[in-house]
């Protein structure tokens, strides 16, 4: 304590006593920070996750009165549904081809930026605006891109090959996963970008330069030393966006309806489908818990592998 | 204390000291600003939702040019309100509302366009009239329906007129959702009116023998084709030439669909002979093929409530749906109702079928409203003919206006029904140009104010009266939107390739398990009950019944 700060304290005077409650208070300060945000924790999401789970094991149905005990009748009726059997495969299925594409194509954008140049920060700036558009808008854009007979993208491509091009692109295998895609990888590669390029520009310059003296050739350099460096970035990249990816459903509610027939049902449209359309509310939580598990069991893995990463 | 003791309470206390003489936080400031503001939060929420109110608010009661027939119609409805004849409808429920006032009616309405009526122009009257205040809740369509049921179960009262399908009727007068209206309708209605309404609309709110609302929107199907092309001499003269018959409105879906094909033969790229909204989710694959099954003579469940879509109806419905499609527009599957309107008002289908607006948006007279903006000008206005669907038309959902049993108003919000459904009333909001409430009255149909409302509208009204005549109701039972959304996963499927029987299995399967789900009894119990509605089959229609209303 310098004697300064002595001065000081002798000119404040002593402190105030302070009252039983404030002493109390005094006491319990850090949990009286916490309370608020365990209440609101507690009320808007533990509760509502207890709720949903008495729900998937009784009739919540509007068409059927009461809430009547069922056991496991609403868990039985989505694992024995085919469509969504076939929906929970086309998430999967979906999210590792839009996701595997949006990596891919982050890096190499990553890449290509992360070196200065003229007008760099122009392009960064239009490369991330999907970022900021809705899943919702997104979908509009392409339907009104794609959509017969007004999209011009038809028209387009008749011109550019010289020969009439009559797609179905939200309406024909597989040009409708195509499309879906598409939209996906348009709006999300900015996202693996911009995480790339933060892992890109941490790597030390001095590594490079080692490299450089070494006569190391650019892809030597690129599996030898970006590589190892941007892996943990590359990871936690992967598991955000396959996290995201995985509840996919603005775009297909927009573009094909979930159809034709079922044939782009993802596991969120459908429980949307069973839920909010059906009304078998029951049905549509046994099927959310059903998803759950087996989104947590994606993440346990990739969230354990991101653990075990270590820096180079 | 020993050192170590002492060296960090010395060095605890010099840091808080510090903090304290540099006018840093210490925890009473922080508790004291954290209180603060909590505070303004708490005052903020009332402040935010006073502002939202007024925002949301009831409009200026929106009257039309007095001159011009929707004028007009607004003027009668005020004068039928306030002045009679007094044992009108809506001079009677003008009247007895008088003595609540002040009392708010919160009545749910699909939002959007829907919820334009309530709130520019009959509910601001309505406040105008009587003093009740009236608070439009919209809701999505889905939510119409579930939050419906949750306040219900809540008990909260937070509805008292609820805008619902027909096909809920069922499902909600069970559950107690809503109530019936018959002792109102004794106390306070002229039976006259009520006899006003078009004999296929009359009997559908009605359950079991009581009446659980007001029917409020006429969305029959009805066909909509160029005139100038099918009066065309070229045309004609080819088509004599083709088929040894005249170019005119089709009345069997095997015209139809020889026409669709010849018209896109002589004229595709410029126009296409036919188009129809046959996207996933849209709902035009269920109401076409409903109408075309029980047409071909379909019947939707068999007497042990077994699904009968696999049938030799089935298989023909499915096969013609197929032909319409390719005789269409490219991308017809890919169209839903607002994109289908915007290729036929600006001249690339000569036919199509589909709801009421579709009339007023080819006259151009919808778009005069801005909030109907978003729909192309019409290029074909004049040019428009109207016929009624080949076989039976569809009437495609519709609306009821039902009184939620939770009410704490209820006389006061089956007043303000009854006047908002009266013959004048009704009048001056079907005709508004962004109505998507369409003719249902006899006097609708007949009115000279509407036909004055755009060229053709008087042939537009009576084609609408005459496909009420053959119309066919939608499946008016619980698990309705179940079967709904079977048909359409079929169709779309058939659309994409599938084979039409294994299709139509398909669909049947799932139909079988909705009514397994729901009580096959108890479901065949509600079907029994939709039997008996006028347009329930092909075999009842309003018009097979001796009902037919011939304007």
């Amino acid at each position: 304590m310098t004697t300064q700060t002595i001065t000081r304290m002798q000119a404040a005077g002593p402190p105030r006593r302070l009252s039983r409650f404030g002493q109390w208070a005094d006491r319990h300060f850090k949990w009286l920070l916490v309370a608020p945000a365990v209440l609101l924790i507690l009320a808007l999401s533990i509760y509502p996750l207890l709720f949903s789970l008495v729900v998937s094991f009784i009739n919540y149905d509007f068409q059927v009165p009461g809430h009547a005990f069922v056991g496991l009748k609403n868990f039985e009726r989505v694992v024995f549904d085919p469509v969504a059997r076939w929906s929970l495969f086309l998430t999967a299925w979906l999210s590792a081809i839009s996701v595997a594409i949006e990596f891919v194509l982050g890096l190499l954008v990553a890449l290509t930026m992360v070196k200065s140049f003229p007008g760099r920060g122009v392009i960064m700036s239009i490369l991330i605006v999907p970022l900021f558009i809705s899943p919702v808008i997104v979908g509009q854009a392409w339907t009104l891109l794609l959509q017969r007979p007004f999209g011009p993208t038809n028209y387009l491509l008749t011109q550019l090959l010289g020969q009439e091009v009559t797609i179905g692109w939200m309406t024909e295998r597989p040009w409708l996963y195509i499309s879906l895609i598409v939209a996906d990888v348009w709006q999300w590669t900015p996202f693996m970008f911009v995480i790339l390029l933060a892992g890109l520009t941490a790597i030390p310059p001095n590594l490079y330069e080692a490299a450089e003296l070494d006569g190391v050739s650019a892809w030597q350099a690129f599996w030898a030393i970006t590589l190892p460096h941007l892996a943990p970035m590359m990871l936690l990249a992967l598991t955000f966006r396959l996290l995201d990816a995985i509840r996919m459903f603005d775009t297909i509610f927009i573009m094909t309806g979930g159809g034709p027939g079922t044939q782009t049902y993802t596991a969120s449209y459908y429980l949307y489908t069973v839920g909010f359309t059906q009304f078998h509310l029951s049905q549509a939580t046994a099927g959310s818990w059903l998803f759950l598990i087996f989104t947590a069991f994606v993440v346990t893995l990739l969230v354990r592998r991101l653990l075990k990463t270590e820096p180079v | 204390m020993n050192d170590s003791e002492r060296r960090d309470f010395q060095a605890g206390l010099e840091s808080e000291v510090d903090a304290f003489l540099k006018g840093e936080s210490t925890r009473r400031t922080f508790i004291t600003r954290f209180g603060q503001m909590t505070g303004m939060l708490a005052v903020s929420g009332p402040v935010l939702g006073m502002m939202t109110d007024w925002a949301v608010a009831q409009q200026k009661l929106e009257l039309a040019d007095p001159a011009s027939p929707l004028g007009q119609a607004q003027a009668l409805a005020l004068k039928a309100s306030t002045e009679g004849p007094a044992d009108g409808s809506a001079f009677r429920a003008t009247k007895a509302a008088k003595q609540f006032p002040g009392v708010t009616i919160n009545m749910t309405s699909e939002a959007g366009l829907q919820a334009l009526d309530p709130r520019n122009f009959s509910g601001p009257m309505w406040e105008q009239l009587t003093g009740t205040k009236m608070n439009v809740v919209e809701l999505s369509n889905p939510d119409q329906y579930s939050k419906a049921v949750a306040e219900h179960i809540a008990g909260s009262r937070a509805y008292d007129v609820l805008d619902i399908s027909p096909a809920w009727t069922p499902s909600l007068a069970d559950g107690g959702v809503i109530a019936p209206l018959d002792e109102f309708i004794t106390k306070y209605m002229n039976m006259k009116d009520f006899e006003d309404f078009h004999p296929l609309y009359k009997a559908l709110p009605t359950y079991k023998g009581k009446i659980w609302g007001f029917f409020d929107d006429g969305d029959i199907f009805a066909l909509y084709y160029r005139k100038d092309i099918f009066e065309d001499p070229k045309m004609m003269e080819a088509y004599q030439a083709k088929f040894n018959g005249k170019l005119e409105a089709p009345k069997t879906w095997a015209e139809y669909n020889q026409i669709a094909q010849f018209i896109t033969d002589q004229m595709a790229p410029k126009t296409y002979g036919a188009g129809h909204f046959r996207k996933a989710g849209s709902p035009g694959n269920q109401f076409d093929f409903l109408q075309q099954f029980r047409a071909n003579g379909g019947k939707l469940f068999g007497d042990d409530m077994k699904a009968g879509l696999v049938s030799d109806a089935g298989v023909a419905t499915l096969t013609s749906m197929v032909a319409s499609n390719a005789a269409s527009i490219p991308g017809n599957n890919e169209l839903d109702a607002v994109s289908l309107w915007a290729a036929f008002l600006t001249g690339k289908v000569a036919m199509i079928y589909s709801w009421p607006p579709t009339g007023r948006m080819a006259g151009n007279y919808s778009q005069s409203a801005t909030a109907i903006n978003f729909i192309p000008q019409s290029q074909i206005a004049g040019k428009v003919g109207y016929a009624v669907v080949p076989g039976n038309p569809e009437h495609a959902v519709g609306y009821n206006k039902a009184l939620a049993a939770d009410s704490a108003n209820l006389e006061a919000s089956y007043l303000f029904m009854q006047w908002v459904t009266s013959p004048e009333v009704s009048l001056a909001r079907v005709m508004l140009p962004y109505a998507l409430r369409d003719p249902y009255r006899i006097s609708h149909y007949k009115s000279d104010l509407y036909g004055g409302l755009f060229p053709g509208a008087k042939e537009y009204l009576i084609n609408l009266n005459n496909s009420a005549n053959v119309g066919l109701l939608d499946p008016i039972m619980p698990g309705a939107q179940d079967y709904f959304l079977s048909l359409d996963r079929m169709c779309t499927a058939v659309w994409a390739g599938a084979d039409p029987k294994a299709s139509l299995e398909t669909a049947a399967t799932e139909w079988n398990e909705t009514t397994d789900r729901l009580g096959v009894e108890s479901q065949k119990a509600f079907y029994t009950e939709f039997l008996k509605l006028p347009g329930a089959t092909a075999e009842n229609t309003v018009e097979k019944l001796g009902l037919a209303v011939k304007l």
